[in-house]
């Protein structure tokens, strides 16, 4: 397949840009509505509740924001695993023992004692841990969540403390979720020099051929089916170190 | 008594007037009639008096300053006393059953000079002289010999002198209804009250040292609600108070047995309402009899009855003294949390009773405590109200006027309570339902130790989460800024 260095590569199917910006929706929603009762102390929590209608029918917009979130995730697994199993997608969201090398490799190439970063397959060890992050969170965030909404129902089953500590999860990693968002995901896909001012890959389905070298080579390889090392002779890194003059640099 | 002796007694009587006089002090008797002097020669001394058929005996004597100083000043003492005479048979021995037989006699004295049509100008007299059988006669309240000018008042050292001259005494009237009212006043009780150093005029409005207006009333009661309006005058801090209570509304709804200022603090006799929490409770206890009972058996009632302990909060700590509330208004119930807490969130007087003060922020901190609090919040918001729920609050496991302890024999008591609750919201709870209610108690080890480790991990989760991300963005940030 030729392609040339600013030519676009198609990465995300209208599916998963639809089930993204849903997803950010619903996320959004929840946070609102959920660390509002949080921080109940707040100002601005008491503005966000009166402007929803008060604290009962914000509670209401957040049990069904749930339900909507927990349909997502649920239609999400489902069609991961009959990807997998039927169509042979390639399992590229798994964790492997490469994607903990690929950390150690990048820290180092950030410490500055390798001279190019950790060569990533189509998604990189960063993404595939706030993928699982987001589903265990979330699988937790629907289990207490739902403790907190039918208390009477589980208390039949399970020892009454059970209904505060879910709450002190639910409110917990309610916090831990939004602040991972907030300072990773926003970061890696606005601020980030390589992406700013936008990554635009989930609005659009494109990455430029430029950054796959930079962040996919593994996969760009495999697209091009070129050996890898051909691919990262034009790393803007590896050129750096090997055709800049001592002095120029830095 | 032979002719001679009386002879030698009067001759006597002469002499020690003679000899007398001037230690007496003529400035005294100076100006006084002749035959007043003669009188004074005996009843001028302290001692002489008379004595009555049923034991009663009356002081004789006179004082011969106050008498110069009286209207009566110019009259001889025949003018009144028209038996007696300084000469010969002038000093009849007369008996009378007893001293009130002998003030009516003295009194029609007093008619000959001032006529009825004169005595009804004043509304006090006219009163009386309709039922004249039963009136107290003038020398009760004016001592013939004593008697200052009325007009003005000036005479009088205050105002309460004037009016309890009269007011002293045993003395009433019957409204209209029929019921009998008494005009005592109780001179000890206003010298003791907060009110000692006002005057009659300051709350009994119209009535001056010349003014004494007939007024009208159907019933004491009526009197009562109307005389409560003058307290308002100084104490409008509170009237205005009141205007927002339950009382008041009551009574503007035409409820007149809704009490007014003089039920609780008392009229004369008003002092300190907080001066003594027991008495203070007590008289709301006077109408509401079976709470005040109820709360006489509480932890707190006991406390104040039983041990004197002011510590513990009486009916106005909770209802307050003037703006007191409808007490099942969603309202007042939304303020529990707050009131309790007055005591209960007071960690130098909990630690006196070995309470935690924690136990309201433990509330107010979880699910309920929060959501109620943001109704409180929402409140003024245009935000419908209607469809809220109400919510679970200190009083409805602890009880309300007869709260209890929670340990030892009342403990299942509490916990029944609690359960009735859990149910009235969440139908169908169990008998486990209430566990997931902590009981006020911090997680920690041995109590809800799930609850503990769970906020113990994340409370080291997250910083370690997001310091390692923030590092990974700066040294991200770092490299790129290396390679350009």
């Amino acid at each position: 397949m030729a392609t040339t260095p600013h030519s676009q590569i198609k990465r995300f199917g209208f599916g998963r840009i639809i089930e993204h910006q849903l997803n950010a929706l619903v996320f959004a929603m929840l946070v609102i509505t959920g660390l509002s009762q949080r921080f109940h102390e707040y100002r601005v929590s008491h503005w966000i509740i009166k402007t929803l209608g008060g604290v009962d029918t914000m509670r209401i917009i957040h049990r069904y924001s749930g339900i909507l979130f927990a349909t997502l995730i649920v239609v999400h697994i489902a069609a991961g695993i009959y990807g997998v199993m039927k169509k042979h997608w390639p399992a590229s969201m798994m964790i492997n023992v490469n994607d903990f090398r690929n950390a150690i490799e990048n820290l180092s190439y950030y410490f500055g004692i390798t001279n190019h970063p950790a060569l990533c397959d189509r998604y990189d060890y960063k993404q595939k841990f706030e993928y699982w992050g987001v589903i265990a969170g979330g699988f937790l965030m629907i289990a207490t969540g739902l403790i907190l909404w039918f208390p009477v129902a589980v208390a039949r089953i399970l020892p009454g403390e059970f209904i505060p500590a879910a709450k002190a999860a639910h409110s917990n990693e309610a916090l831990l979720a939004f602040l991972v968002i907030i300072i990773w995901h926003i970061y890696n896909s606005i601020f980030s020099p390589e992406v700013f001012p936008l990554d635009t890959a989930i609005f659009t389905g494109k990455i430029s051929r430029e950054r796959m070298v930079h962040e996919h080579p593994l996969e760009l390889a495999s697209i091009e089916n070129v050996p890898v090392e051909d691919i990262i002779k034009h790393h803007p890194a590896a050129r750096a170190d090997n055709d800049v003059q001592p002095g120029e640099g830095a | 008594m032979t002719e001679g002796k009386r002879l030698f007694v009067c001759l006597m009587l002469l002499f020690l007037v003679i000899a007398a006089a001037p230690m007496a002090g003529f400035s005294a008797e100076q100006g006084l009639p002749e035959d007043v002097l003669a009188c004074l020669g005996c009843h001028g001394e302290r001692g002489l008096s008379v004595k009555f058929e049923n034991g009663e005996s009356l002081d004789a004597y006179i004082d011969a300053k106050k008498f110069k100083a009286s209207v009566h000043q110019s009259l001889s003492c025949s003018s009144c006393h028209g038996e007696f005479s300084g000469q010969g048979q002038g000093h009849p021995v007369r008996s009378f059953r007893s001293r009130e037989q002998f003030s009516s006699k003295s009194s029609a004295i007093c008619r000959q000079c001032h006529a009825d049509e004169q005595l009804k100008r004043s509304p006090v007299h006219a009163s009386l002289l309709t039922k004249e059988s039963k009136a107290p006669v003038c020398a009760s309240c004016h001592n013939p010999h004593t008697l200052t000018s009325v007009a003005g008042g000036s005479k009088f050292s205050s105002e309460k002198d004037q009016c309890l001259r009269c007011h002293q005494h045993a003395m009433g009237i019957t409204l209209r209804s029929g019921d009998k009212v008494s005009l005592k006043v109780d001179a000890a009780a206003l010298e003791g009250s907060v009110h000692a150093k006002l005057g009659c005029y300051d709350c009994h409005f119209g009535f001056s040292g010349s003014q004494h207006p007939k007024r009208n009333f159907n019933s004491p009661r009526d009197f009562s609600i109307a005389q409560s309006e003058a307290c308002r005058r100084c104490h409008f801090d509170k009237y205005t108070k009141t205007l927002e209570s339950i009382h008041y509304t009551l009574l503007s709804q035409g409820n007149l047995k809704a009490p007014v200022c003089t039920d609780c603090h008392g009229a004369h006799t008003v002092v300190q309402a907080r001066a003594d929490k027991l008495q203070s409770s007590k008289r709301c206890g006077r109408c509401h009899q079976d709470i005040f009972g109820t709360y006489t058996k509480s932890v707190h009632g006991t406390a104040l009855v039983q041990d004197h302990n002011t510590d513990v909060p009486i009916c106005a700590d909770c209802h307050t003294a003037h703006s007191i509330q409808g007490a099942h208004t969603q309202d007042y119930r939304d303020k529990v949390p707050e009131i309790c807490g007055k005591c209960h969130g007071d960690g130098t007087l909990m630690k006196k009773y070995g309470i935690s003060p924690g136990v309201v922020n433990s509330y107010l901190q979880d699910f309920h405590g929060v959501t109620l609090k943001l109704y409180r919040n929402q409140k003024d918001a245009a935000v419908p109200n209607g469809s809220r729920k109400s919510i679970a609050t200190c009083v409805d496991c602890h009880g309300i006027h007869d709260i209890t302890k929670t340990t030892g024999p009342t403990t299942n008591l509490v916990k029944a309570r609690l359960l009735k609750r859990c149910q009235k919201c969440h139908p169908g709870a169990t008998d486990e339902f209430p566990d997931a209610w902590l009981s006020h108690y911090e997680p920690s080890l041995t109590n809800a130790p799930l609850v503990f480790l769970i906020n113990l991990t994340y409370k080291f989760f997250i910083p370690f989460m997001l310091i390692g991300l923030i590092l990974q963005i700066l040294l991200h940030v770092w490299r790129y800024a290396v390679n350009r």
